[in-house]
């Protein structure tokens, strides 16, 4: 038998007319972090999950534990040990964590479950690898980072010794990450063997031994830990250097642009209604807003767009008050908006690039003659937004579904940002897009809030919020737990007040 | 490939499939397949009376078939077109009946504007519903279409009655001109072109068509963007009825020249039929809409030359809708493209 547990060689697989991996390898040494990175659309998840038998493979082989595995389905994978925890949670949000956990296993008594025995085999895991989760609890009322730990145990419960990680710290805080490192090293030293994928590089350098590229579905090469650093891997990820650290300009922050004062808005989470929220936006500078996916900061967005109903409280854009006014209206009064999901929001993914590219412009000329679309204006204009924003493929007649994410989402900007408005809100606006693109987009809202545009910036990248903006506010539950200057943020202060921890800092500020 | 394009060779595959399964069946039934679709083809085409009546059967198919198929652009499932063909029957012959004192010319413009602005009020009920209460659309069309039916009914046996022994209006004072005696096919079948240029330009050319298909393509974008995807859903859903309208106007004016009781049955699902097959696709609908004419007008002929029954037109009509949900038959490209990967790669190992 070889020395891995896993071996994948020529790895071929077509979606439709998108060849999402060319050539794909990769193998796993048994007890060993194997972090596959790569750009998005690169094709690392697509290989993971034809190792997990989502998809079949078109050409090439997969070796498992010395056995060429045939047609792969994920219960055949299962079967071999392989496990897999989604970035989208695969878990029912009315059943117990326990229950959850043995759902499809359970151990039976006669004709009825065995929760005791259930209860007894998941404890020895939780206690193996020290995994708190309460196993009474239902998953809606548990955190994320908990969900996830249940995850894990639910792939250790069905026999995986080879357990495949999906992004697992993109809806993490950086305290739940950490966390989640020294469960991943307990379960290596348990041998068991993991593949870790990311595209953030700092996380690779500290979890892996080794190193797996791809670059646009292609195999780039595999490296030792201790043989690379995050410059080298960049390189190898995209083919060139890239800068993401923005050089910061600290304008005269003018006017202010927009104003928010004691909001209340409704939503359908508990912990996502606003609950009286008030902020200010002044031009040339950018706000970031931080916090967990989820506390207020979509409903924080579409209330100050217009997308959503306002309770109580007011919007003022360029001192018009807004609330409650049409989306059309709002734009109106000067905002440009990016939103947090380019696919359910941002764009119409049935129609055409320059097609999308004038939605907000529809009434406006030269792009509509009377009523008439004027189709040579609009692919002027288009031709210069390709351009301008490296869109690729350059061809401005395929439909925006054919883009890869982050194209895609420099569509959403190109046509957000060239409005020039005085008000600028990205939700996300780098979410799920390639290192090339993220640096084009930052470097974009960089220049908007210098030629003078008030930008409110929300993000779940803590790095981006604190390397972009000026002023940083904390959001936890609907309700503002801090501001501070970008320069005096890090990490732990903002992962302590998103995590609602307002009322210890006061406390320790009493004692002192 | 363009859409134009695409849509047009789908139809031929589709057709050619269905006709083979058609063929196949026939066999069954002993009788030969060729002899067959040439009494078909013999029935829908051969001399002035039977074209003139493929080309009658062929109009109010496709404003009916367009009608669904805008309204599918803005992402409705309009079921109600037949009610709305009955509604604008009704009162083109109301109009073309009691309106004399009208010149002859004006008469006419006035059938279609009654007719049309009648049959986009009743479909502005259930776009309304849908849009502001989120009512589905297709159960409240299905329902009105009853009632259309309903309503209809009764005024040709009561209010409006010829008196007759068939329940049917008095005949209208105007006439769509029949230019294929003793044929039904009159100019109604060029108003109804025309009618489909307009709405094909509208949809592809328009600020209008824009919203429309942004409203389809995804409703939360369009709203985003400050298009109101309610507004445009009931405006795309009225034009969706104004067409139904116009399919009646001309079904009483250029084929009956009266209205006769229950006259629209089956306008509305043929139409719907057509489209639904080319999956929307709005150059593809009119040729589809054809081909069903032409099918439903030749399939008399066939059952009375060969002992072949005219349900098997039916039967092909329905191999269709199945074939037309078989998307991966006609891969063909898809296929193709990976081989071409496969071979380069051969090649650069090699």
């Amino acid at each position: 038998m070889s020395e891995y547990v896993v071996e994948m060689r020529d790895i071929v697989k077509t979606f439709g007319e998108v060849q999402a991996v060319k050539h794909g390898e990769f193998t796993l040494k048994k007890g060993e972090i194997h972090s596959l990175i790569g750009e998005n659309g690169a094709g690392k998840s697509t290989m993971m999950k034809l190792l997990y038998g989502m998809y079949p493979i078109d050409s090439g082989e997969i070796i498992v534990k010395g056995e060429k595995m045939g047609v792969l389905d994920p219960k055949i994978a299962i079967n071999h040990g392989i496990g897999m925890v989604h970035q989208e949670f695969m878990l029912v949000n009315e059943l117990t964590v326990l229950e959850n956990i043995i759902l499809g296993f359970e151990p039976k008594k006669g004709f009825t479950i065995d929760f005791d025995q259930a209860r007894k085999e998941v404890q020895r895991y939780i206690d193996e690898y020290d995994m708190e989760v309460q196993l009474d609890k239902k998953i809606s009322q548990i955190s994320v980072g908990e969900a996830q730990r249940v995850e894990i145990i639910k792939t250790l419960m069905r026999g995986a010794d080879v357990i495949i990680l999906d992004e697992p710290t993109a809806v993490l805080t950086p305290q739940e990450a950490k966390r989640l490192f020294e469960i991943l090293n307990n379960l290596k030293e348990g041998g068991k063997s993991l593949v870790f994928i990311s595209h953030k590089l700092n996380e690779v350098m500290e979890i892996s031994d080794r190193i797996s590229v791809m670059r646009q579905g292609n195999y780039m090469g595999t490296v030792e830990k201790a043989e690379t650093s995050p410059l080298d891997l960049t390189k190898r990820m995209i083919g060139r250097e890239v800068f993401l650290d923005i050089d910061k300009s600290y304008g005269k922050a003018g006017d202010t642009i927009l104003e928010v004062k004691d909001i209340w808005v409704p939503s359908g989470k508990e912990t996502s209604k606003i609950r009286g929220m008030s902020l200010s936006v002044r031009e040339g500078e950018i706000v970031g807003i931080a916090g967990i996916d989820g506390n207020g900061q979509s409903e924080l967005i579409e209330a100050i767009t217009g997308l959503r109903h306002v309770e109580k409280g007011s919007v003022i854009i360029n001192g018009k008050d807004v609330t409650n006014l049409s989306p059309r209206k709002v734009r109106a009064a000067g905002l440009a908006h990016i939103p947090e999901d380019r696919n359910r929001m941002g764009l119409n993914r049935s129609l055409s690039i320059v097609d999308n590219l004038i939605a907000v412009r529809l009434d406006e000329p030269p792009f509509t003659k009377g009523k008439l679309l004027n189709k040579k204006d609009q692919d002027s204009y288009a031709e210069e937004m390709v351009k301008q924003f490296d869109i690729r493929p350059t061809d401005y007649n395929l439909p925006t579904s054919a883009l890869s994410g982050g194209n895609a989402q420099k569509v959403v900007v190109a046509r957000e940002v060239s409005m020039k408005k005085k008000l600028l809100v990205a939700s996300q606006p780098t979410r799920g897009v390639d290192i090339g693109a993220i640096e084009l987009i930052r470097n974009t809202l960089e220049k908007a809030k210098k030629e003078g545009a008030g930008v409110l910036l929300v993000s779940a990248e803590l790095e981006e919020i604190i390397s972009l903006s000026d002023r940083i506010i904390v959001i936890h539950e609907g309700k503002i737990t801090g501001e501070m200057l970008a320069s005096e943020a890090n990490e732990n202060n903002l992962g302590l007040l998103m995590m609602g921890g307002e009322q210890k800092r006061k406390e320790s500020e009493a004692a002192v | 490939m363009s859409k134009a394009k695409e849509g047009f060779l789908r139809v031929i595959l589709t057709m050619a499939v269905a006709l083979a399964i058609g063929a196949l069946l026939i066999i069954a039934i002993g009788e030969n397949p060729i002899d067959a679709y040439g009494a078909l083809l013999n029935g829908a085409f051969n001399g002035k009376f039977r074209l003139g009546t493929t080309l009658a059967g062929f109009t109010p198919l496709l404003l009916t078939s367009i009608a669904f198929a805008i309204a599918a652009k803005a992402g409705a499932f309009n079921v109600g077109v037949e009610g709305e063909v009955f509604l604008g029957g009704i009162v083109a012959a109301y109009i073309g009946i009691n309106w004399t004192f009208l010149p002859k010319p004006l008469l006419i413009i006035a059938c279609f504007v009654g007719a049309m602005v009648v049959a986009a009020l009743w479909a502005f009920i259930p776009a309304a519903l849908r849009a502001f209460y989120n009512v589905s659309e297709v159960c409240t069309t299905i329902l009105m279409n009853t009632v259309a039916l309903h309503i209809t009914s009764y005024l040709v046996s009561g209010p409006m009655s010829a008196g007759t022994a068939n329940p049917q209006t008095a005949p209208v004072t105007v006439t769509l001109y029949q230019f294929m005696k003793p044929s039904s096919a009159n100019v109604g079948m060029f108003i109804a072109i025309i009618a489909v240029i307009a709405v094909i330009f509208m949809l592809y050319k328009t600020s209008w068509g824009y919203k429309i298909r942004t409203v389809g393509g995804n409703p939360n974008h369009a709203d985003y963007v400050g298009i109101s995807s309610k507004k445009v859903f009931i405006g795309a859903m009225m034009l969706s009825g104004a067409l139904g309208g116009m399919a009646g106007c001309i079904e009483v004016l250029g084929v009956h020249g009266y209205f006769l009781n229950n006259f629209a049955t089956g306008l509305g699902s043929n139409g719907m039929l057509a489209a639904l097959i080319v999956k929307n696709n709005m150059f593809a609908t009119p040729f589809m809409a054809f081909f069903l004419a032409v099918l439903s007008a030749g399939g008399m002929g066939m059952q009375q030359m060969t002992g072949v029954p005219k349900a098997l037109v039916d039967t092909i009509a329905a191999v269709f809708i199945i074939i037309a949900t078989m998307e991966t038959l006609f891969t063909f490209k898809k296929r193709r493209d990976i081989r071409v990967a496969e071979k380069k790669k051969k090649e650069g190992q090699s």
